[in-house]
């Protein structure tokens, strides 16, 4: 009964997607506007059953029934609150069912957020999203049905995997990679809609803005997110290796962000809507691909879900997909012609496309190291892995140029410039850059690339913090306004939208520092110590305290007290450990982690021996590593400020102003 | 039309999707082994109970299936029963059990509680997992009559998955 609700849900949501798709575009092809009306109410009824049916399965999570297949498979009675409800996006089905929800919400805002003034793009939009959603309405129906009814029902279940039970931020990076991945399919519909009809409106182009930055602000976190998970979870002291899974999230994020760069020069000069628009599907297409990577079982990593016909499905959704997409601007790209020419020379403009170029690139090249195994494999029969060098010897060089475009480009004037112009401008930072480099050979880094990188990173901060605080400068200056009321009137006023991308870029800034230091400046040894014995490393000195044993319903833990000081101080002891789970041949180290600004203070175990009583220790100095938290959060903040700005732009200004073009025409 | 931007389109797009669509059914796991197509190593293993010891060459001429596995690892306990299974139904096999990283005394009440249709056998410091390039269990090695490993598993193998390599084994 209660399974066969669920699937009615689903069921439902799934004929209002697939009508509504139908509706939306024999809106658009006959240009009907009653039928856009009963497309907009089959995208809410869609949204709005799929809601329901998360909602459900969340209540038999919590309720523990198990009659439904996907409860028996993940749920177990003595689990926390918070552990049944994160169990919704633990397994494969759940997670899409958890995809149709978020993208239910998603359609639901989207649609909201179209007006007259999109004209015939709305219902176009309005199509492909459905059209997406009645792919995972088919999905979730069929081969990933979550709601399978149990003829023998189990009186107990087995709980999720134990690995999400090891870390709340295990519960925390999914949704936000969701809210990134998910929700590339709105910005996807716009653009096609776009290509549809032929017109790239600045109302169009507006939304196409906004719903980028809600998707990209989301990935931002959820890439380091992960990353994250890794440092504190897995062990190995570092926090980002190359995995197919943590590239398959950073492809689409390398082009989400490309596309709201140029789509700035498309909002200013009228320029490059087709690129954008690529740019834009490719964002799209390139989170389809991350989803079939792990949910296809044909790469191996931390995250791969199992076998099943899911995979094939999501490719032959993806092939769809990707062909209606190079269709689409095969044929109708011509019609997005330009208003305006780019600016040649050393301008803002040329900046911009060097950016985007560089991002290009750099998706390549992660892209091609990802499926390069697959290549090989398929024609010479040697399997064989893409590893670290590879990703680190090809992106270093294009993250320092992307670092350099960060620092000159925000520098240069819109438009041509004289030379003493230009000297004026692009001078002064070189300061803060001979700063930082003087700072970091001071400090004893010696290696290259984190000398050029900290540098250029001189140079992008002083740039940064510059056009930051421009408008305000001018303000105090020019009106003799208080520092508090020239800078809030920023924050609360138009020039929000320019402050956010500098939000953003010091971000940028400080995670780019952060992962330069961290990688090439942590230091580490391995030392096996007995009960009561004393090591140092650097200014640390570490005794082994004792060895706990921790038993747990579902695991079983040796835990190696740490007891820590720092120079004379003494400091909280750390408490690495060895877990062993009931369901898992291995067993898994959980490291203790001591943040601190200028360096973490890292202790994984490699094995505890309770007979000799011995411990072996990696011990870990990382430097600069919560930097590249903060610089996520920056990041984030900018990219959700933007979002606030250009809503509230969008409300006031833009449908207006389009209004009167569509008038005009 | 824009012929290159559909050229360019179908250039980038076509091979990733053509490669993805080969690999459907890949399975990462299993890895080649530089063993393969080679001889098994000779190494010499310590019965789990009583004295005695069995050296691996002596099998010669008989299809083998080597099987290295632990108490503590929870595909071995699923894969236990399939394989006790195939030893009985398939007598002109040797089947033999290779204990990896455990006590002889956890392994004996294993089988004790478990039952089985093979020996298995200790590995004394580990030569034998070494020899064979065993790197976590449960990994299962096929060597035909002449003493050539023909394939290696690696994780837990079902009835059909054993059905299909003894065939092939015999050959």
């Amino acid at each position: 009964m209660s399974a066969s609700i669920g699937r009615s849900l689903v069921l439902l949501s799934l004929l209002f997607a697939s009508a509504g798709a139908v509706a939306a575009f024999a809106a658009f092809l006959k240009k009907r506007a009653d039928l856009t009306t009963l497309a907009i109410r089959a995208a809410y009824g869609f949204a709005g059953f799929m809601i329901l049916a998360n909602l459900w399965m969340v209540q038999a999570l919590l309720r523990n029934d198990f009659s439904i297949s996907y409860v028996a498979q993940v749920g177990s009675i003595d689990l926390p609150v918070w552990v049944k409800v994160v169990s919704l996006w633990s397994s494969l089905e759940g997670s899409i069912l958890f995809w149709g929800g978020v993208l239910a919400l998603y359609v639901a805002v989207a649609t909201r957020s179209l007006t007259e003034a999109h004209g015939w793009a709305r219902p176009a939009a309005i199509g492909v999203w459905l059209a997406c959603a009645t792919f995972f309405g088919f999905l979730i129906a069929g081969p990933a049905q979550p709601f399978g009814t149990m003829v023998d029902v189990p009186a107990d279940g087995p709980g999720p995997n134990p690995l999400l039970q090891n870390h709340l931020l295990m519960a925390i990076h999914p949704p936000f990679l969701y809210g990134g991945y998910v929700g590339m399919t709105i910005p996807f519909g716009l653009a096609l809609a776009a290509l549809m009809t032929g017109r790239l409106s600045p109302t169009l182009l507006g939304t196409i803005r906004t719903s980028l930055l809600a998707p990209w602000s989301f990935l931002t976190a959820a890439v380091v997110l992960g990353g994250w998970w890794a440092y504190e979870v897995l062990g190995w002291g570092g926090y980002w290796a190359w995995d197919p899974v943590e590239n398959a999230s950073l492809l689409p994020w390398l082009t989400a962000t490309a596309a709201l760069h140029s789509a700035i020069l498309t909002e200013r000069r009228g320029v490059l809507k087709g690129w954008t628009m690529s740019m834009v599907i490719a964002s799209f297409l390139l989170t389809i691909l991350g989803t079939f990577m792990t949910r296809s079982g044909i790469f191996n990593s931390v995250h791969s879900f199992t076998q099943s016909a899911i995979g094939p499905t999501i490719l032959v959704f993806l092939g769809f997909a990707t062909l209606a997409s190079v269709l689409l601007l095969g044929f109708r790209v011509d019609l997005l012609q330009p208003d305006g020419e780019l600016e040649r020379g050393a301008s803002r403009d040329t900046a911009f496309l060097a950016q985007n170029m560089l991002f290009v690139l750099f998706t390549f090249t992660v892209l091609i190291g990802t499926v390069f195994p697959l290549i090989v494999e398929a024609t010479r029969n040697v399997q064989m892995s893409v590893g670290r060098p590879y990703f680190d010897r090809m992106t270093v060089p294009i993250g320092a140029l992307l670092l350099f475009v960060m620092g000159v480009g925000p520098a240069l004037p819109w438009g041509a410039s004289t030379s003493a112009e230009l000297k004026r401008r692009l001078l002064p930072p070189l300061g803060l850059a001979s700063g930082f480099l003087v700072l970091a050979l001071g400090v004893g880094i010696r290696s290259p690339w984190t000398l050029i990188t900290l540098f250029l990173a001189g140079y992008a901060a002083h740039v940064t913090l510059f056009e930051a605080f421009r408008p305000a400068r001018t303000r105090l200056k020019i009106r003799n306004d208080g520092f508090v009321k020239a800078f809030s009137q920023d924050l609360f006023g138009p020039g929000l939208r320019r402050l956010s991308a500098y939000v953003a870029h010091a971000g940028a800034v400080t995670a780019f520092i952060a992962i330069a230091v961290s990688s090439t400046g942590s230091k580490s040894v391995e030392r096996t110590l007995a009960e009561g014995e004393t090591m140092t490393f650097g200014r640390y000195t570490l005794t082994l305290e004792g060895i706990e044993n921790l038993e747990e319903p579902h695991r079983t833990s040796l835990i190696a007290r740490i007891g820590v000081k720092k120079g004379d101080t003494v400091l909280e002891p750390l408490r690495p450990m060895m877990n062993q789970y009931r369901s898992q041949r291995e067993s898994i180290g959980t490291p203790a982690v001591r943040t601190g600004l200028i360096e973490d203070l890292y202790l994984s175990t490699m094995n505890i021996d309770t007979n000799s009583r011995t411990v072996g220790l990696l011990v870990m100095i990382n430097p600069l590593v919560s930097w590249l938290w903060i610089a996520t959060v920056i990041m984030t903040a900018g990219g959700l400020l933007a979002l606030f700005s250009s809503k509230r732009a969008g409300r006031v200004v833009e449908p207006a102003r389009d209004l009167q073009a569509e008038v005009a025409r | 039309m824009n012929k290159g931007v559909l050229g360019v389109g179908v250039v980038v797009t076509a091979p990733l999707l053509a490669l993805l669509l080969l690999n459907i059914g890949r399975n990462p796991s299993a890895i080649a082994s530089p063993l393969i197509d080679k001889p098994a190593p000779n190494v010499r293993l310590k019965n789990l109970e009583g004295g005695g010891s069995l050296q691996v060459s002596s099998l010669r001429g008989k299809p083998v299936v080597v099987n290295f596995w632990a108490t503590w690892c929870i595909p071995c306990i699923q894969e236990h029963a399939a394989l006790t299974q195939a030893a009985r139904a398939n007598p002109d096999v040797a089947f033999l059990g290779v204990v990896y990283e455990d006590s002889t005394e956890n392994a004996r009440g294993f089988l004790a509680q478990r039952g089985s249709a093979y020996n298995s056998y200790a590995d004394d410091e580990g030569k034998a997992a070494i020899a064979f390039g065993v790197y976590g269990v449960p990994e299962t090695f096929f060597i035909n009559r002449g003493g050539t490993i023909i394939e290696k598993y690696v994780g837990p193998l079902d009835d059909d998955l054993l059905r299909e390599r003894l065939a092939a084994v015999r050959k």
